[in-house]
């Protein structure tokens, strides 16, 4: 039994924020988990997979957030409850469902559970995701420690289901991530039944069709379940305050940055002078609550990530109230005190204290923080992200670089999200010109594949991963082969969905929860779209690159799918296919004719460049065996042997 | 004259974005960074080796013609207007099927047989054509198999690309067939600029240089005879009789197709020949170009001119005739004088052209100031 | 090994276990975050994973203390401890959160960065690492957990080597007997007996000949666990 389905009121245990959230589901009861696998929400899903046979849940990694939340939404119809976890950039892709959604509303408690990524630690951006509660109007909670991961996580289904709406969490990667102490409670029995029912009055929520129109009728009804919840939310114990009653300085706050500003307070010991109003019910704000702890001050801090989703929206009650209140003055994001973009720490927070309280505080002498600084500089040499050795695409974007210099064309290629997002810097050899988001490189190059009327006479290129390419890949390819764009499409099939940690889809034989599941063929999508489709070895990287010239240079949409294992899969991890050893004799390193090519070029951190002996060497540790840096050594000086 | 050897960047910079490259291949196979596709040369990835072979075999980086010259030739020899002249002939290859077989005289096939034959190479390197005419060098090493690439090509093949792969193996006798830009980039690899790896040259025996006016982009080309409604597969030969024809010939399965030439020239000429001084393959130890005869361009079109530049040359040629794998015939009268003034013609259009482009009279790229040949009318 | 209560420890005591992306510093910092709740105390990790896995720096965050929700990012130069899987880590670490008093406790393999195998980049030399750390620190101790882990077996093993070293310090009141009960809720059983070993192999390397700072001669809190 695993420790997440403990039952035994009271246990306490270190959770991630995101197992702590999968226990509060649990812990309601929840029978359906659906999900696309993003960084930070993956482990959500991925602990509700490893139980769902003892707990009696379906959990399902979906071909993209859209479908999870939609089958996420047929158990709720069906008076089941369902989690759907998804990171930031998951709403977006959801948010015409969830327009609906929240139009239609629902039954059994359905819970989005959404995790942002301030400071875009594994994204490439930073989008905001709290908006959305505010634009499709349903309530937005935010847990401020790992308690309240898993305590709002199960109330937020008894408040779908109060006010039958879709409820929204919102959590950020510092507490999905981060871990902490986390009290059990009981797991319920569950006996709850499927079934839809809908031949009843058109307009009742529980028995009839589940529409967001008649719209006029509907939205009216929508906007009461937002006071409703405001109401209640007046009174929620996830609304907490600790400080003076009437402090110099309160702090507005919620999520991760409670953590922060909580910290700073007592860093600086300034338990009797600030005040602290942590809010757990951001979307809407309870007014009432808001305005009673306005009026006890004049000075407001208001801490949060990324953008002023907060501040603003206290800032239209400051203003509503301000005849009965007086005028405030606000310290936040749009004055500067607090930045506009990026993730906070108590550090932060402390500054902010110096700006309006003049409290100073020295983290670190300026003479140690010099030195230790001038010491980081000099020797501690920067990381850059690079591909892990033995992954298969630096071997395709080797190949893809080099047919396309060939090619001669200012060729490009337009990319999108996954680990091959690399080849924009240089371990893939900078050949990713466009990266958006998932599916788009696709879409991307299928307009640049139109512009040949405007003289436009660049090879286009796009990439994709397996994964991806069911996530929102097939819109893009059907749009390309019927406006008849050239472009070339390279699909990187590393079988698994590698960045986020190896989860399955729909192009593998198994499901999220480890079962059989029947594969669906890409490259037969592919032809079935009409595209022209071709399947190589990346790691033979002439035939791969021979291949793409002659690609390159057809028209129409081919589809050249690069079929070669991820380096960290679990099926590969240890085995090595060859030895890799160099001659020292034929290895001429930084000489005219060679210069340092696997190393300085290839970038493999399993080779390393002897700077003593000026050769180049493997580290055996490091080295996966692939064996592909000994097929581009221009002398023969890498040698490769099969393993025994 | 000082002549710094530079690295890749500048080469980049210097001759392919300042679009004087030729194509030649002299850069390619010395190293994984360039590689040649048809006649362009493409840049791979970025080297910062400080004093590259790239940029010292180059024949468009700054050269010291003058020393150049006096390394490989005899200063007695020496012509300012057609460079280093042993002997000049008029011949033809004494096979009449080899004849056959070849654009003119054959005279390029015979002699790269002949020194097959007699072991002074081992392997020959000549042009060869891809799909859709795409042009690259191949290694050849059996005697036959020389005939069969023995029609001209007006597209430059990298030849010095497949020179520098062979000698990289090692332990070879190396004749080649070049161009004039070719066969002064082994000449520049000759005079070894360079230390590492100086002494693959040495694998060089033989260069054969062909007569060149200019060269045509392949690109092009191409598309101009695609124009016409030839398929580039259908094609056998081509050919461009002497000019009072205007013509640029191309033999295809299904017949002769003329293009004027005026669609040709200029438009389909490969810009960076616009700015060569070189008609003759001055740097070659035989040259050998189409004759001119007073019987006309019928009879003409069957025999070459040959200039023999080194005493290597000279001693092939006269192995040639005494085993009678050449015919050889009286040079008439004002052959030789044709042939400067044709030569000069193309150094005064080379340097008016590198006038305009660099904007001064004088000290052009390869026109240095001391440079025998241009300051003569 | 002393007993220490859960009063003696200064609160929230700050401990960063860093490395290399795949070095098993997350595992690192569970397993001594386990150990640690074990003996009643209440502990805040902050964690990266995510991209930074591929070949990058990575850091995990400890707070431990009497109560919960501190923030999973410690303040500027408030680390006590920082347990490093690699060396110039180690370095890193110390310019944002280092301070005269702290416990350095450092693997002694190099992982070298992209830039440096490209040969673009320098690398420290190991001599010139331990001077520095010991400029930087209040005690600075070396442990070749690496090779200790290949002699095991398995060179992953370093990181649990490093938490034996931890342990064998003596300031946190955690030993062999938290170390087994929290293992064995972390790994498959199979593994547990190499994971044992590699944790007593940890303790015996925290000996008297580590470089302090100041050649004040002093050691550390306590004397070298059982």
């Amino acid at each position: 039994m695993s420790k997440i389905t403990k039952n035994q009121k009271g246990l306490q245990f270190l959770l991630m924020g995101n197992e702590a959230i999968a226990r509060g589901a649990l812990e309601a009861g929840v029978n359906v988990a659906a999900g696309y696998p993003g960084t930070p929400s993956s482990e959500i899903v991925e602990t509700l997979s490893k139980v769902a046979k003892e707990m009696h849940l379906y959990v399902e990694w979906s071909v993209n957030e859209k479908v999870s939340l939609e089958v996420a939404a047929a158990a709720s119809f069906a008076n089941l409850r369902a989690l759907c976890p998804m990171k930031q950039n998951g709403v977006n892709v959801a948010s015409d469902f969830l327009l609906h959604l929240a139009g239609s509303g629902t039954r059994g408690g359905l819970v989005l559970v959404s995790c942002d990524d301030p400071g875009a630690l594994s994204s490439v951006n930073e989008g905001e995701s709290r908006h959305f509660a505010r634009l499709v109007e349903i309530p937005l909670l935010e847990p401020g420690n790992f308690q309240e991961a898993k305590d709002m996580t199960k109330w937020a289904f008894e408040l779908s289901e109060e006010i039958k709406s879709i409820v929204m969490l919102r959590s950020v990667t510092r507490m999905s991530h981060a871990s902490g102490s986390v009290v059990y409670g009981p797991l319920p029995d569950k006996t709850a039944k499927g079934y839809f029912k809908s031949d009843g009055f058109i307009l009742d929520p529980d028995t009839g069709p589940v529409i967001s129109a008649p719209v006029g009728y509907k939205h009216v009804v929508q906007q009461e379940k937002v006071k409703k919840a405001r109401e209640i939310f007046e009174s929620s114990p996830f609304n907490t305050y600790e400080g003076p009653s009437m402090p110099e300085l309160l702090i507005i706050t919620s999520s991760a940055c409670t953590l922060y500003s909580r910290e700073a307070v007592r860093l600086l010991g300034l338990e009797n002078r600030v005040g602290l109003l942590k809010l757990g019910t951001t979307w809407p704000l309870p007014p009432k609550l808001l305005k009673k702890h306005l009026s006890a001050t004049d000075k407001i801090l208001i801490v949060e990530e990324v953008l002023p989703f907060l501040e603003e929206n206290v800032k239209v009650i400051a203003a509503e109230e301000a005849k009965e209140i007086g005028a405030k003055t606000f310290y936040g994001k749009n004055d500067g005190t607090i930045p506009m973009n990026g993730e906070l720490n108590p550090d932060i927070v402390i500054k902010a204290f110096g700006h309006i309280l003049g409290v100073s505080y020295v983290p670190m002498t300026p003479e140690y923080e010099k030195k230790a600084q001038l010491t980081a500089f000099t020797m501690a040499p920067n990381r850059e992200q690079t591909f892990c050795p033995g992954c298969p695409h630096r071997a395709s974007f080797w190949s893809i670089h080099q047919a396309l210099q060939i090619d001669n064309r200012q060729g490009f290629v337009c990319g999108d999200i996954g680990c091959y997002s690399m080849a924009a810097l240089p371990c893939g050899f900078s050949t990713i010109r466009t990266l958006h988001s998932m599916g788009s490189g696709l879409g991307v190059a299928s307009g640049f594949g139109k512009l040949e009327m405007f003289g436009m006479n660049q090879s286009i290129l796009a990439v994709c991963g397996d994964s991806t390419f069911f996530h929102s890949v097939m819109p893009p390819l059907v749009n390309a082969v019927h406006h008849r764009a050239n472009v070339t499409l390279v699909i990187l099939d590393n079988s698994g969905t590698a960045m986020t940690g190896f989860q399955p889809h729909p192009g593998l034989g198994v499901d999220a929860m480890g079962g059989e599941a029947p594969p669906v063929d890409i490259s037969r999508v592919c032809e079935a779209i009409g595209a022209k489709v071709e399947i190589r070895d990346p790691f033979d990287i002439e035939e791969t690159r021979n291949t793409l010239s002659r690609l390159l240079k057809e028209d129409g949409v081919k589809v050249l799918i690069l079929k070669q294992i991820c380096a960290l899969s679990p099926e590969k991890k240890g085995k090595k296919k060859y030895t890799m050893s160099i001659s020292e004799t034929l290895c001429i390193g930084e000489e005219c004719g060679c210069n340092r090519l696997c190393t300085r070029i290839f970038r493999c951190p399993g080779l390393v460049w002897d700077k003593e002996r000026k050769k180049t060497r493997i580290d055996d540790v490091i080295c996966s065996g692939c064996g592909v840096c000994s097929l581009i050594c221009t002398t023969g000086a890498i040698i490769r042997k099969e393993a025994v | 004259m000082e002549i710094t050897i530079k690295g890749q960047h500048a080469l980049h910079e210097e001759v392919r974005q300042a679009k004087f490259c030729t194509g030649c291949g002299a850069c390619v196979n010395l190293c994984p960074y360039h590689a040649a596709h048809g006649d362009q040369i493409v840049m791979l990835h970025a080297c910062d080796i400080k004093e590259g072979r790239c940029y010292a075999y180059c024949p468009r980086t700054p050269t010291d013609m003058d020393s150049l010259r006096k390394q490989l030739f005899n200063t007695e020899d020496m012509m300012p207007e057609v460079g280093a002249m042993k002997g000049f002939y008029v011949v033809r290859a004494g096979d009449e099927k080899l004849r056959s077989g070849a654009q003119h005289g054959g005279t390029v096939t015979a002699l790269m047989i002949l020194a097959m034959q007699e072991g002074f190479i081992d392997s020959a390197i000549v042009a060869d054509e891809g799909d859709g005419l795409l042009p690259k060098g191949i290694t050849v090493n059996i005697p036959d198999e020389i005939g069969k690439k023995g029609k001209s090509r007006f597209v430059v093949s990298p030849n010095v690309a497949e020179f520098n792969a062979l000698a990289w193996v090692g332990g070879r006798k190396i004749g080649i067939v070049a161009t004039p830009c070719q066969a002064l980039a082994l000449g520049k690899m000759r005079a070894k600029p360079v230390p590492t790896h100086a002494e693959r040259i040495d694998q060089l025996k033989l260069v054969i240089g062909l007569f060149c006016g200019w060269a045509l982009s392949w690109e092009k080309l191409s598309a101009l005879i695609r124009s016409k409604g030839v398929d580039l597969k259908d094609i056998e030969g081509m050919d461009i009789p002497p000019s009072k024809y205007q013509l640029l010939q191309v033999y295809t399965k299904k017949g002769t197709v003329d293009i004027p030439l005026d669609e040709v020239d200029p438009a389909c000429v490969r810009g960076a020949c616009h700015y060569c001084p070189d008609m003759t393959a001055e740097f070659a130890d035989i040259s050998v170009g189409s004759a001119r005869l007073p019987e006309g361009w019928d009879v003409a079109k069957g025999w070459n001119q040959v200039i023999t530049r080194t005493s290597l040359g000279e001693q092939l040629l006269a192995l040639a005739r005494s085993k009678g794998v050449l015919e050889f015939r009286k040079v008439p009268k004002g052959n030789l004088e044709r042939l400067k003034k044709a030569s000069m013609s193309k150094k005064k259009t080379a340097e008016k052209n590198l006038a305009i482009r660099n904007g001064q009279p004088k000290d052009n790229i390869n026109m240095d100031s001391q440079n025998p040949g241009l300051d003569n009318v | 090994m002393k007993n220490k209560t859960t009063q003696e420890l200064k609160d929230p005591y700050n401990i960063i276990v860093t490395g290399v992306g795949g070095q098993g510093n997350v595992m690192a910092s569970r397993v001594l975050s386990q150990m640690l709740s074990l003996k009643g105390y209440q502990i805040t990790i902050g964690e990266t994973f995510g991209a930074s896995q591929r070949g990058g720096s990575v850091m995990s965050h400890i707070r431990v203390s009497v109560e919960s929700s501190w923030s999973p990012q410690i303040p500027k130069g408030q680390a006590d401890i920082i347990v490093a899987l690699e060396p110039v880590e180690a370095i890193r670490v110390l310019a944002a959160y280092g301070n005269p008093a702290v416990t350095v406790l450092s693997n002694t393999r190099p992982i070298h960065p992209v830039g440096v195998i490209a040969g673009e980049l320098n690398y420290p030399d190991l001599g010139e690492v331990k001077k520095s750390l010991a400029e930087l620190a209040g005690q600075v101790h070396f442990v070749d957990a690496t090779d200790e882990a290949v002699k095991l077996g398995n060179p992953i093993l370093s990181n649990i080597v490093m938490v034996g070293a931890v342990s064998g310090l003596g300031i946190l009141p955690v030993g062999i007997g938290e170390f087994k009960t929290a293992i064995s809720n972390l790994i498959p059983k199979k593994h547990l007996d190499v994971n044992i070993r590699a944790f007593k192999i940890g303790i015996g390397k925290v000996s008297p000949y580590s470089l302090t700072n100041h050649g004040s001669g002093h050691h550390g809190s306590g004397p070298t666990a059982a």
